[in-house]
């Protein structure tokens, strides 16, 4: 300090010193100082721009044939070489990865609008509807998962023609048998804030069922459910790839990293590039979504504060 | 299990009246029977509850919703968890006006900020936009006065609402709710087991113990005249400020009876000093003592020797 001024009473009111900082606001101030994590979400914040720039413009067309020798491996024309029906396949790796944003999202987004009101509902008002609802998720939980999407996907897209085999049918597949761990969550949340002061007070002040719940237990139970929505998107991608290596998820010529790594996957003694490209690709993808979802979490959980 | 029994008072337009007790004496019982929210497994098995001369206990789940908030507003204990951390203040207090049909959403929204000033909140039209963690305990519970004041109820039920302040916002929440009585003209119930701030707020007192009324009237007279065994021991286990020489503070012997399984006779006999043998065996009524006071009591203070009281 220079000034020889006296000092000042502090006059400035307390509150004013007080940083303003929302939920959201406090966690991100947290998760910037977790390497990882920020690791993760450039890694996806690369994917998206790869699957948004694949949407419109590929080096070659995914579907292209013979742009060169078949099982060629890696030019400077074609980085990561060519695969058995000479197709280019970085070209196939960033169509793959908008197919990848698509399934992860998408399947997101649906897992969370089944759980979060079935959750809502058993945890807020107990009693027989958290029976009913608790009952249905454990037992969905002893359903073989993966045995009940693949029949789901023959039936719905190969046996009845309702959906074509695509995108939304894995999504469909893939919501049906995983929504579980959501609606869990969700519950165990609202059953925890369901008794909390701040909800009884809303109770005695007069408040609608549906008010407490949009407006005092969702927005509180909001951080885990992120983290939650974040565990399923890894989850969602690893399905899609699963079933597409099995021929039942993608159809052929749509560049799935996991229909991609079956490609490979007969020539991997000779050329093992076909099949190490997508299965780098998918696998640096599920980790920087487990780092970021860890990040999240941390970031979230109010006892991590520091 | 009987938490409550027998309990049976009026509370008059622009009136205050304390109820005290010790911890699990059915304070806070009484209250939310008031507002048919005593929690599971609880029930209220019989008697009437009038407000004004609609029946609380038969409403309908509409009615009594719309009862609870803006006829009957009710503030808590403990304004650290009483509001919900993740909305602004404002809003809050904008939501209880939103859940009744008292005012119009508009309305609601321009009535914020003249409540957050009634409750005397400084630089209310910034504040608004806080968060609760960015209050102070005592600024919450201002906000969580505001909240309840929100829709002009009639009836204003606090729940020992200074108990988890620190004393010199204790003082000021006392004050506040004077001057809102006042200003507003709201009947107020004040549960406490601070007989300082019954002395300093309430016109009328009454005394439970073990889920009954024990005593019961003006609080001039209690406080002067108290009839009750038990009145009287609180009143001789807190130091007094314009007490002469070298009266000797009271703790009261003993705890409070196990209420599965409480004692026959007067619930208090076996605490009491002064008990004769009907005390054992049958329960006294609530009778009036003169001046407004009823007590519960086969003995009653003023018949009492001075002596036996450790009075000189």
């Amino acid at each position: 300090m220079a000034t020889a001024a006296l000092p000042q009473p502090d006059l400035v009111p307390a509150y004013e010193m007080a940083v303003q900082v929302s939920l959201l606001q406090d966690a991100w101030r947290r998760i910037r100082r977790n390497r990882l994590a920020l690791v993760g979400a450039g890694i996806i914040l690369l994917l998206f721009l790869t699957a948004i720039v694949a949407t419109f413009w590929t080096p070659y067309p995914v579907w292209l044939q013979a742009v060169g020798p078949t099982y060629q491996g890696p030019t400077s024309a074609h980085p990561l070489g060519l695969d058995q029906a000479g197709r280019d396949i970085l070209s196939r790796i960033m169509g793959g990865a908008s197919i990848t944003v698509q399934v992860g999202v998408g399947s997101a987004i649906i897992v969370s609008l089944i759980g979060i009101p079935l959750g809502l509902l058993a945890g807020f008002y107990r009693g027989w509807v958290d029976t009913v609802i608790s009952f249905v998720i454990n037992i969905w939980y002893g359903i073989p998962d993966l045995l009940v999407a693949l029949i789901l996907v023959f039936v719905l897209s190969d046996a009845l023609h309702l959906i074509p085999r695509g995108v939304f049918v894995i999504i469909l597949a893939f919501s049906f048998t995983r929504w579980m761990d959501v609606a869990r969550l969700v519950r165990g949340q609202a059953l925890a804030l369901r008794e909390r002061e701040f909800v009884e007070a809303a109770r005695m002040s007069g408040a609608r069922d549906f008010g407490i719940v949009v407006r005092h237990i969702f927005p509180n139970a909001l951080g885990p459910i992120i983290v939650q929505s974040t565990f399923a998107i890894p989850a969602a991608v690893l399905f899609e790839a699963f079933l597409s290596f099995l021929g039942l998820g993608l159809p052929s010529p749509a560049p799935s990293w996991g229909a991609m790594a079956n490609d490979g996957y007969h020539g991997l003694d000779f050329a093992p590039h076909i099949a190490l490209a997508p299965t780098i690709a998918l696998s640096i993808t599920l980790m920087a979504f487990n780092w970021l979802g860890d990040g999240l979490r941390d970031a979230f959980d109010p006892r991590m504060r520091r | 299990m009987t938490a409550v029994d027998g309990i049976s008072f009026d509370v008059d337009r622009g009136e205050t009246v304390g109820i005290v007790g010790e911890s699990g004496s059915g304070k806070t019982m009484t209250a939310l029977s008031l507002l048919r929210l005593i929690p599971d497994p609880g029930k209220i098995t019989s008697g009437r509850i009038l407000f004004g001369d609609r029946d609380v206990i038969h409403m309908s789940d509409e009615e009594i919703r719309e009862f609870r908030g803006a006829d009957v507003a009710m503030i808590f204990q403990d304004p650290m968890t009483s509001l919900n951390p993740v909305l602004k203040v404002g809003f809050q207090v904008e939501e209880a006006m939103a859940a009744h049909r008292r005012f119009t959403s508009k309305q609601s929204r321009e009535r914020v900020v003249p409540m957050m000033q009634r409750v005397r909140i400084p630089a209310a039209a910034q504040r608004v936009k806080d968060y609760p963690h960015q209050f102070s305990g005592g600024m919450r519970q201002r906000v969580m006065i505001a909240m309840g004041l929100s829709n002009e109820p009639s009836l204003l039920i606090a729940d020992e609402p200074t108990t988890a302040l620190d004393v010199t916002v204790q003082a000021s929440i006392i004050e506040l709710l004077r001057d809102l009585n006042r200003e507003l003209g709201a009947a107020v119930i004040l549960i406490t087991h601070n007989l300082s701030v019954v002395a300093s707020l309430c016109q009328r007192v009454i005394v439970m113990y073990a889920g009954r009324i024990v005593e019961e009237g003006p609080t001039r007279a209690i406080f002067k005249n108290p009839q009750h065994p038990y009145t009287w021991s609180l009143l001789r286990s807190i130091p007094r400020a314009d007490e002469r020489g070298h009266q000797k503070l009271l703790s009261i012997a003993g705890l409070p009876p196990d209420l599965s399984n409480p004692p026959p006779g007067c619930k208090f006999h076996p605490r009491c000093k002064f008990r004769i043998d009907k005390c054992f065996t049958e329960e006294p009524t609530l009778d009036d003592v003169g001046g407004g006071q009823q007590a519960r009591c086969w003995v009653l203070m003023s018949n009492v020797p001075a002596a036996d009281k450790g009075e000189r």
